[in-house]
């Protein structure tokens, strides 16, 4: 590659993490570090960072707050949370809040971090070399969204959503109707709890992350734990993740805020979709993806037609 | 019911007496042994209404009379009978029976009392001996249920109590097992570097072995000499050792003070635990306050700033695991009670009789409604599931048990300020709490 180097960006309010991080990655990467997230912040304004990856708890700012001002701030950079606690409120917050691309933590895993920044770093220089297309080209053209959740509240927000909005909603009341509905027809929006018909769903938003990556899902769910959470943001990439019972403003502001970015990576070409989900960790489950990768087969055709 | 039947069971069915019958057949009735028992009997009218009750005292009187039974033995009993008799229904309480039967009771007992049915009818005579037996068994079994009770009272308070130091010792691992995870991350990370930083130093050890041996060797071919420096040199050029230097002893250098960082929180929750250490003895509640805010750092590093103002205090004796329990808790409560960023005033200082802690925090206050309940078991403001409302409650114990006060004082939107006072040693006297 000889474009620009990718810069990162390292907020954390212990130096030594910063130093050490430095000394692994300066050779790749750029590397900026920050022990004040006021003057990240402020850097974020001034220079171009393509990377941003911050730690949760810091004393004046959260590691959520500094990266959902990052997001108004430099919407492209891609944001990473690397946190010693396992903080269910803290992951909530910095995925709904600071989109965040990954959720890791300390202490990290080498490999893994190198893997996880490479990933990000091969998006950011996809994206530098496909510029944005301007905003005022967005239509908002009606969108297809599927909901698999038999909860009626659930319903009856998605409902009005899509009457007011134009956009199409399709149900399914279990995994292989979901499945079919995948195949048949272009999903934009998928709005789903965890548990479908007994069915789990998160190996198939694990399926659909890697399937397609332009898809963007809500997970709605009762069920609350920070391990799972963590990968449903990592391996699923999920676009939000909310708490029943349903807080009605919240679950709108989601879905419209998924809407947005549906249409706006639907005029972008495919290289800009800042989208990409590790593979699953367990094996039963990659397997399961594995299979659930085949049986959307024809929604893979489609895409890459 | 089952306290209808209670009355019943004292029910004893005793034929009436019609009110013409006379005194004398009265007195042989009484003298029969079926009726032995009774110090009176029953006179109803026709229509099983009761009438009265005549008594063996009162037969007695007149026959104690010179005369008494021949001059009145044929009038009818209705003439020396009590009009006023203890009338019961069956269907009343045993309580309420004895309630009635004891207010209207005189002394000497010279009567029983008569039982009837809801409508009034005579059913039988019921004696105020077989009255107290019945009241006995059923205070008896009462106080058998409330000692149950209490049994099982203390011992799900016990329960409590153990359920709640359980929980703040999770909590605090779960702290400590995240507060270790900063200086872990990077003590890992750099122990990984060291060793891709000091590999090509190895490399360039090697080639520099091999240069030596050439050169040491005086048959050396030119060529194999030349390689071996060349070998060398590169060698040299990739290990970098002169820009080596800083890095590995940076890197040395944070990973002896995380290894130090590890160490100190293992240190703060053995202190903190004191599980090697008697439940009593010579404390300095400055270090309990130390070690409890190693402790408590997690929850409120990212809430507010402790500032310390420790004044010297005497050694007082009290059982460190539970004080530190209340401080922890007090610390923790001050975190959550803060809006954004604050602060945490902890200051201690001894006076003749007491030695002083008292923790304020910015937060949010609270009203008086909530503030009067605060040390009640069971009160919480925090959503269900997220306290057991016995932090404070059980605080508030401990600090009692050693004598001590604590007392809090708080205002909406300034802040809460808890103040605990523990008696210096000639004025305690420490008793063993849960």
């Amino acid at each position: 590659m000889t474009a620009a180097p990718i810069r990162i960006l390292f907020v954390d309010d212990e130096e030594r993490i910063l130093r050490s991080l430095a000394l692994q990655f300066r050779r790749q990467y750029e590397v900026l570090t920050e022990s004040d997230p006021h003057r990240a912040l402020q850097r974020l304004k001034s220079e171009a960072v393509h990377i941003l990856v911050s730690d949760q708890r810091m004393p004046q700012m959260s590691g959520a707050e500094l990266l959902a001002q990052a997001r108004e701030i430099a919407p492209q950079t891609l944001r990473i949370l690397l946190t010693g606690y396992s903080d269910l409120d803290a992951a909530v917050a910095a995925l709904n809040g600071g989109g965040i691309f990954r959720y890791l933590t300390k202490p990290w895993d080498q490999q893994e971090m190198a893997f996880t920044l490479r990933q990000a770093a091969e998006i950011a220089a996809r994206q530098a070399q496909v510029p944005l297309l301007p905003s005022a080209r967005l239509l908002a053209a009606p969108l297809n969204v599927l909901l698999l959740d038999d909860d009626p509240q659930t319903l009856a927000v998605v409902g009005d959503f899509c009457m007011n909005g134009g956009h199409r909603l399709v149900r399914a009341s279990n995994l292989s109707e979901a499945l079919a509905v995948l195949n048949a027809q272009s999903v934009d929006l998928l709005v789903s709890d965890l548990k479908l018909a007994g069915e789990e769903v998160a190996p198939l938003l694990k399926t659909l992350a890697q399937a397609h990556p332009r898809l963007l899902t809500l997970v709605v769910t009762p069920f609350c734990d920070t391990q799972a959470l963590l990968k449903l943001i990592n391996e699923a990439q999920i676009f939000r993740y909310l708490p029943k019972p349903i807080r009605r403003g919240l679950f709108e502001k989601g879905l419209q805020a998924a809407a947005e970015q549906a249409q706006l990576w639907r005029a972008q070409p495919a290289q800009v979709v800042a989208r990409l989900a590790e593979v699953p960790r367990e094996e039963r489950e990659r397997e399961k993806v594995g299979s659930l990768l085949g049986m959307l087969s024809r929604l893979r055709e489609r895409l890459t037609a | 019911m089952t306290t209808a039947s209670a009355l019943a069971r004292l029910l004893k069915p005793v034929t009436p007496l019609a009110p013409g019958m006379s005194i004398a057949d009265v007195a042989d009735r009484l003298l029969t042994p079926e009726h032995k028992a009774f110090l009176s009997l029953p006179i109803v009218d026709a229509a099983g209404r009761p009438l009265g009750l005549v008594s063996r005292s009162t037969l007695q009187d007149i026959f104690m009379q010179r005369f008494g039974r021949d001059l009145r033995g044929r009038h009818p009993v209705q003439e020396v009978m009590n009009p006023a008799p203890l009338v019961v229904s069956l269907d009343t309480s045993l309580e309420e029976a004895a309630k009635q039967i004891t207010g209207q009771l005189q002394y000497p007992v010279t009567e029983d009392f008569i039982l009837v049915d809801a409508q009034g009818q005579y059913r039988g005579l019921g004696t105020v001996l077989d009255l107290l037996k019945a009241m006995e068994a059923r205070i008896a079994q009462r106080n058998a249920v409330l000692r149950k009770a209490l049994v099982d009272l203390k011992e799900s308070q016990a329960q409590l109590v153990q359920s709640e130091k359980m929980a703040s010792l999770g909590q605090m691992v779960a702290g400590v097992a995240h507060e270790l995870n900063t200086p872990l991350g990077y003590v890992k990370n750099n122990v990984q570097l060291l060793r891709e930083l000091s590999a090509p130093l190895f490399q360039l050890a090697e080639a520099q072995d091999c240069l030596a041996d050439c050169l040491a060797d005086p048959h050396c071919a030119e060529a194999r000499l030349a390689v071996a420096l060349d070998n060398a040199a590169k060698a040299r050029e990739q290990a970098t050792p002169e820009l080596l230097v800083e890095d590995l002893n940076q890197l040395f250098d944070d990973t002896l003070y995380g290894l130090q960082q590890i160490a100190e929180l293992v240190v703060g929750l053995k202190d903190f635990a004191r599980l090697d250490r008697a439940m009593s003895e010579e404390v300095d509640l400055n270090d309990c306050i130390r070690s409890a805010l190693v402790i408590a750092r997690n929850s409120i590093k990212d809430k507010a700033e402790a500032i310390l103002q420790l004044g010297e205090l005497p050694r007082i004796p009290c059982a460190p695991s539970q004080i530190n329990q209340v401080l922890l808790n007090l610390f923790t409560n001050a975190a959550q009670a803060i809006e954004g960023f604050g602060q945490i005033r902890v200051k201690t200082w001894a006076e003749e009789t007491a030695v002083f802690v008292s923790v304020q925090d910015s937060g949010r206050g609270m009203p008086a409604a909530v503030l009067a309940r605060i040390f009640d078991p069971f009160f919480t403001t925090k959503p269900v599931g997220q306290g057991t409302g016995l932090g404070l409650s059980i605080s508030f114990k401990i600090i009692q048990d050693h004598g001590g006060l604590i007392r809090v004082a708080s205002e909406p939107g300034r802040g809460t300020r808890f103040l605990i006072r523990l008696p210096r040693p000639q004025a305690a006297a420490l008793q063993r709490s849960a």
